[in-house]
C-alpha cells in the first residue's frame, strides 16, 4: 500500500522521533503527552469550568498548528471532504453522523479509561504502566477485530 | 510551560501527517493489518521512550518544571477494559484517534471535524454520567448534608494521560 502513500516518511526515522518527543516531555515535565487530556482542558476552558492544566490547551492548538505546517511544507495539502476508503463507500450526508457518533465512542472510551492512543498506548505502555497495557492491548484488539468485521459487512469496500 | 505544550504538540502533529497517520486509509490499513506501518511508527517509538524512560529513572533524573520524574503506578481497573473496547469500536469506524482527528483538521480533511466534535461531545457524555453518579451519592449519606456540605462541591477532574 505504500505506493498509494508518496510523500509517507519512512517509521525508522519518524518512530524514534516520536519516541523522543515522549520521553521529551516526561524529561522535561514529568508529564504524559497525551492527546485525550489536551481534549479534556480544552472542553473545560470552553465550558468556563476550571482548567488544571492550562497548557494542554496550548498543546492541543498545537497539534492543529503542526499539522497545518507539515501539509503546506509538503505540498498540496488534501483539502476538501474526502474520507479515504470510507468516504468513498459511505455517501457525505450518512457518513457525516457516522463520524460524529464514531468520535462520540472514542471520546466517551478515552475518557472512561483515562487515556487514548497517545496517552496509554505511547506513554503509558513506554513508563511501564499495567492498567496503560491493559487498555492499550484492549482497544487495539477490539479495532482489529471490529475492523475485520466492517471488512465483511461492507463486501470488501472497507 | 504553555510554550513547551504548544512546541511540542506542533511536533506531535507534524509527526502524525508525516506519517500520514491523519489519514482515514493508513490507520484502516493498519488496522485491517494489511499494513503494518503504523505499529512499526507506534513500536520503534515505544521501544526507544521505554528503554530511555528507564534510564532516566535508574539515573534518578529531575525534571527542570515537573519535579524528580515518576512514573506511578497504576491499577488495573475494569474502566481500562469497558474504556478500550468502546474506544476501539469508535476508532475502527472513523480511522482515527484524538490527535490524529485534530491533524486532520489541520491538513484540510474537513469531516475530520465532526470526529473532533464527537469526542468532545462523547466527554461531556462521560462527564454528567459521572457528575450524576456523584449528585446521587451525595444525596444518600444525611450526616454528609448536615455538615453543610450541599453547596455543589467541588469538581476534581481526574488529570487524563
Amino acid at each position: 500500500m505504500l505506493d498509494q502513500l508518496p510523500h509517507q516518511l519512512p517509521w525508522f526515522i519518524c518512530g524514534p522521533i516520536l519516541g523522543a518527543l515522549i520521553v521529551g516531555l516526561y524529561a522535561v515535565a514529568n508529564k504524559p503527552l497525551g492527546a485525550s487530556g489536551a481534549y479534556v482542558q480544552s472542553l473545560q476552558w470552553v465550558r468556563r469550568r476550571t482548567v488544571v492544566e492550562d497548557w494542554r490547551i496550548w498543546y492541543f492548538a498545537g497539534i492543529l498548528a503542526g499539522a497545518i505546517v507539515v501539509s503546506l511544507v509538503r505540498g498540496r495539502p488534501p483539502i476538501g471532504w474526502h474520507y479515504g476508503a470510507l468516504g468513498a463507500w459511505v455517501p457525505v450526508a450518512a457518513l457525516i453522523p457516522l463520524l460524529f457518533g464514531a468520535g462520540t465512542l472514542i471520546g466517551y472510551g478515552a475518557r472512561l479509561m483515562g487515556g487514548c492512543t497517545s496517552g496509554h498506548g505511547l506513554c503509558g505502555v513506554s513508563a511501564l504502566s499495567s492498567a496503560s497495557m491493559v487498555a492499550t492491548g484492549t482497544f487495539f484488539a477490539t479495532a482489529v477485530g471490529f475492523t475485520a468485521i466492517l471488512h465483511v459487512v461492507s463486501g470488501g469496500a472497507i | 510551560m504553555r510554550r513547551i505544550g504548544f512546541l511540542f504538540g506542533c511536533a506531535f502533529g507534524g509527526v502524525i501527517t508525516a506519517v500520514r497517520m491523519n489519514e482515514y486509509n493508513v490507520i484502516h490499513n493498519g488496522l485491517r493489518l494489511t499494513n503494518l506501518y503504523i505499529f512499526f511508527v507506534m513500536g520503534s517509538a515505544i521501544g526507544i521512550a521505554m528503554v530511555s524512560l528507564y534510564i532516566l529513572r535508574r539515573i534518578g533524573w529531575v525534571t527542570p518544571l515537573g519535579g524528580p520524574l515518576e512514573l506511578p503506578p497504576s491499577r488495573i481497573e475494569r474502566k481500562h477494559v469497558a474504556g478500550g473496547v468502546i474506544f476501539g469500536v469508535g476508532w475502527a469506524v472513523a480511522g482515527t484517534c484524538p490527535a490524529p482527528a485534530l491533524a486532520m483538521v489541520g491538513s484540510g480533511g474537513w469531516l475530520g471535524l465532526f470526529v473532533v466534535a464527537g469526542i468532545f461531545y462523547g466527554l461531556m457524555l462521560r462527564d454528567s454520567v459521572v457528575e450524576r453518579g456523584e449528585q446521587k451519592r451525595q444525596r444518600r449519606p444525611r450526616s454528609a448534608a448536615r455538615e453543610g456540605s450541599r453547596a455543589l462541591p467541588q469538581q476534581t477532574i481526574p488529570v487524563d494521560l
